[in-house]
């Protein structure tokens, strides 16, 4: 199990530095709409992934490491378009969300390290909120 | 040492980043998710209970982003941040960019996912909460990047 999420981290972590989404100037000209690639990017991982979801799990697919596949869809809350509104605040200044911080990071950019230490300071202060309310968040 | 290119192309790494979502779900039945990975490698650093699996995800973005970084013509040490390093000095620069992470980790966590978890493997399972966070958080940074757009006289 941990393996494989290295394995599939480290292929995740390479394909967002190589595709270049570790770029403040990718991310920001991608949300000015002056260039696709970036949604195209996002709609061919979708495109690629949800077919095979849905025949892997109507196979009742058996994983090697974590029994029958089950594809977690949860229904929409207060707090997924909420939260979202607040964290394409953050992505729209910064230029970058969590793991092409990281990717920034781990190439180099010392501001990319400032946005992942925020990035830890915001979590921290939500997961403190939802353990004090009892509501744990929904793990994505 | 350039192995790889400036930058792959949006139909190769799209797909490939699709099929790491279905890779994680097929071998483990584990969602891909960053905001989970960096709260539960935060609750591993202070000592608290932990899911390792998750905290193996985020040393995976680093150790796999580093290798891209040295495949592309190696690591280079900077303070350069695009058109926003050339408009900011660097000690405005540091707190405003560290404010923005907080807030997006904030609004990450309160909504349950970002771009990965949200965006592509939310999006990717057809979760209906998924699809209305992804849904949001593009239109409000689309948003937001137009005002600033237009508050800078174009500059940013």
């Amino acid at each position: 199990m941990k393996g494989v999420a290295l394995l599939v981290g480290a292929t995740f972590g390479f394909l967002v530095a190589a595709a270049r989404l570790d770029s403040y100037q990718v991310i920001h000209d991608m949300l000015l709409l002056r260039e696709p690639d970036v949604f195209l990017l996002m709609g061919s991982a979708v495109a690629v992934a949800a077919p095979l979801l849905v025949l892997m799990e109507r196979a009742r697919w058996r994983t090697p490491f974590g029994g029958v596949m089950t594809v977690q869809r949860n229904p929409v809350t207060r707090r997924n378009v909420l939260g979202a509104a607040v964290f394409g605040t953050g992505w729209a200044v910064a230029g970058t969300c969590p793991v092409p911080a990281l990717a920034m990071t781990a190439g180099g950019s010392v501001l990319g390290a400032f946005v992942a230490a925020g990035l830890f300071g915001g979590i921290a202060l939500r997961d403190r909120m939802d353990r004090d309310a009892e509501t744990p968040p929904p793990a994505c | 040492m350039d192995l790889l290119p400036a930058r792959l192309a949006w139909y190769i790494a799209g797909p490939l980043m699709g099929l790491c979502v279905v890779a994680l779900y097929a071998l483990a039945n584990k969602p891909l998710g960053a905001t989970t990975a960096y709260s539960q490698t935060l609750s591993a650093a202070r000592g608290k209970r932990f899911e390792a699996w998750r905290v193996w995800l985020f040393v995976g973005f680093i150790a796999g982003a580093f290798v891209a970084a040295l495949l592309q013509g190696g690591l280079s040490f900077t303070t350069s941040y695009g058109s926003l390093g050339r408009h900011l000095p660097l000690l405005l620069l540091v707190p405003l960019l560290a404010a923005a992470g907080f807030v997006m980790g904030f609004g990450a966590r309160w909504s349950g996912g970002c771009t990965s978890g949200h965006g592509l493997r939310g999006s990717a399972s057809l979760s209906p909460a998924s699809l209305a966070a992804t849904g949001t958080f593009l239109a409000t940074a689309i948003a937001v990047t137009a005002v600033v757009h237009f508050a800078t006289g174009g500059a940013l």
